[in-house]
Formats: C-alpha cells, sequence, structure tokens
C-alpha cells in the first residue's frame, strides 16, 4: 500500500514515535461505545424531521411537475382556443369596405391641414 | 424498508480475504435500510477513520468528533454511494472532510491555543520519553497538511494516491510535503541525538 518505505534508523525511529503519538485507543471497549455513539446519532437523523421531510420531497417534486405540465397544456389549449376565436371571428364578420373606413379620417386629415394652411397665411 | 440480502450480522466482521463482497452485502443491506447492516460497516470502518481523523486534526477528542460526523454524513449519502465502487476509499475522503472542517472551524474559533494543543498523545500526557517529546514539538513546526501527510504515510500506510485524494490535494503535492515533513523531522532527531 505505502509507496515508499524509510530505510535509515533515524527515520525508523521517527516512525515509531509517530505511531506511539498517533496509537489508536486499544480495546473492545472503547470501540463498542464509540459504535454505540455513532449509531444514536445515526438513529437520531432517521427519526428527524428532515428525513420525514426527505421522504415527501420526491412526491411533491413528482406532483409540481405533474401540476406544472397540466398548466402548461390548459395554457396552450386556451391560446389556441382564442387563435380559433380570433380567426373564426374575422372570417364570419362582413366585409367594412376600406373606403368608407379610411376615407372619413383621411376627409378630417385633409380638412384640417388646408385650416392650418389657411390659416396660418392670414 | 425490507432488505434484499440476508445477513448474519451477529458474526463478527468478516476479514480482509472475503471482505469485499461481505462488504458490498453490508452496503446494500444499509441503502435498503437495514441499520444493523450500517452498525456493522461503522464497526468494520471505525479503526481506519478514526486513524484518518487522528492525522488531520489535532486531539483525540477531535478525532472522535470528526469520526461520528464522518459517520453521519456517510450515512446520509449513502444513496449516492454506487456499490461497486471501493467503500473504504469513499468513506475516509469522507472522514478527512469532516477533519478538514473540524480544523477549520477550531482554527477560526481558538486560532491562539493550536499550537499548545498541537498533536499531544491522548493517553500519554504524562510524556517522559524524551524523543516523543521533541517530536510531539517537531511536530509543531510542520503544517497541517505536512503533518497529515507524514501520519497519512507512514502511520497509517496510504499511498501519495489515496492521500492526495483524500486530503484534495495533487499526488505530487503529497510527495513533496512527505518529502519536507521527513526532512523536518530528521534534523529534531539528529538534535535530540546530539543534546543527549
Amino acid at each position: 500500500m505505502t509507496d515508499i518505505r524509510l530505510h535509515s534508523n533515524d527515520d525508523d525511529e521517527v516512525v515509531r514515535g509517530l505511531r506511539s503519538l498517533y496509537a489508536a485507543p486499544a480495546g473492545d471497549g472503547y470501540w463498542n461505545e464509540l459504535e454505540a455513539r455513532i449509531m444514536a446519532r445515526v438513529a437520531d437523523v432517521e427519526l428527524g424531521w428532515w428525513t420525514e421531510l426527505d421522504r415527501w420531497v420526491r412526491p411533491a417534486l413528482a406532483a409540481a411537475a405533474i401540476l406544472l405540465l397540466a398548466a402548461s397544456i390548459a395554457m396552450f389549449r386556451a391560446h389556441e382556443a382564442e387563435n380559433e376565436i380570433a380567426v373564426d371571428s374575422m372570417l364570419s364578420s362582413p366585409t367594412v369596405p376600406v373606403s368608407t373606413g379610411i376615407r372619413p379620417a383621411l376627409q378630417d386629415d385633409r380638412e384640417a391641414r388646408i385650416r392650418f394652411l389657411f390659416g396660418s397665411n392670414r | 424498508m425490507s432488505v434484499a440480502i440476508p445477513l448474519d450480522l451477529t458474526l463478527p466482521v468478516p476479514s480482509l480475504a472475503d471482505g469485499k463482497a461481505e462488504e458490498r452485502a453490508l452496503v446494500v443491506a444499509a441503502q435498503n435500510g437495514s441499520s444493523d447492516a450500517f452498525a456493522a460497516l461503522v464497526r468494520l470502518h471505525q479503526r481506519r477513520a478514526y486513524a484518518v481523523c487522528r492525522a488531520i486534526v489535532l486531539t483525540h477528542e477531535d478525532a472522535e468528533d470528526a469520526v461520528q460526523e464522518g459517520f453521519l454524513h456517510a450515512f446520509k449519502a449513502l444513496d449516492r454511494f454506487l456499490p461497486d465502487q471501493p467503500f473504504g476509499a469513499w468513506l475516509y475522503r469522507i472522514m478527512a472532510n469532516a477533519s478538514l472542517d473540524l480544523v477549520r472551524r477550531r482554527k477560526v474559533r481558538d486560532a491562539d491555543e493550536l499550537p499548545d494543543t498541537i498533536a499531544m498523545p491522548f493517553r500519554d500526557p504524562g510524556e517522559s520519553d524524551e524523543l516523543r517529546r521533541r517530536l510531539s514539538q517537531a511536530l509543531t513546526t510542520l503544517s497541517d497538511r505536512q503533518r497529515s501527510v507524514i501520519v497519512l504515510h507512514d502511520v497509517e500506510g496510504f499511498t501519495h494516491g489515496e492521500i492526495g485524494g483524500m486530503l484534495g490535494i495533487p499526488e505530487g503535492t503529497a510527495r513533496s510535503d512527505l518529502h519536507h515533513a521527513r526532512a523536518a523531522l530528521r534534523r529534531i532527531l539528529k538534535d535530540v541525538r546530539s543534546d543527549l
């Protein structure tokens, strides 16, 4: 596992010293107790509120996705229906002659200009 | 949730020879919600996990905290672990991260006290051996990372690549840290010899 090993006596002594400084606790009692503490904390996590929340995250996300899809479809259909109504109303409405629709406005505009020009010349 | 793979969790943890398949089965069972299987994984890895944490943090107490935090993180992230990967490497990386987080928090909190508490043996408060005393002092002259690297390599036997993966540094940096740390400790040791 180790790629380089120490060879000199000094290094061996350093390693021995380090091993003694960093020695893990001996005795099964200590490790059994540590395991118990870890598992107690895990049990707390298992029973915690966030676990309950976590349990609901996926169904909630799925429900949100379904709602979003349904809303999109509804909006699309509503938009389509509006378009159809608009097209239908355009096709079914009687044709208005362009001249009758525009001429009064043009005439009014023309008269106004003439009035303006004559008025300003005076 | 039901556990798909039947396991006799009352038996002692299996030896390393047939441990891989057993460990994989434990991981799958734990992923399926078996806390007994997770306890067996804790039993299997807690000593090595402690060693990883101890190499990074400054005291035995911090190492204990980091181990517990690490296992909690692992438990929460277990469903994201792919059972075909080596569980140990994944777990020890989590342990290293938990330890590094703890060191960062400690540094922010008690920045002035760190040099006094660094690398002191937890079970040997009345240390009499001169070499060990000097070694403890010498370790305080190393950077946190150099100290972690030399302990993980020379005491725990991790490779440079594994250490790099755990500490989030390139393999070459781990190699160079180890070289500098050894040189510093060797120097101290020579001083001790000349003093004695």
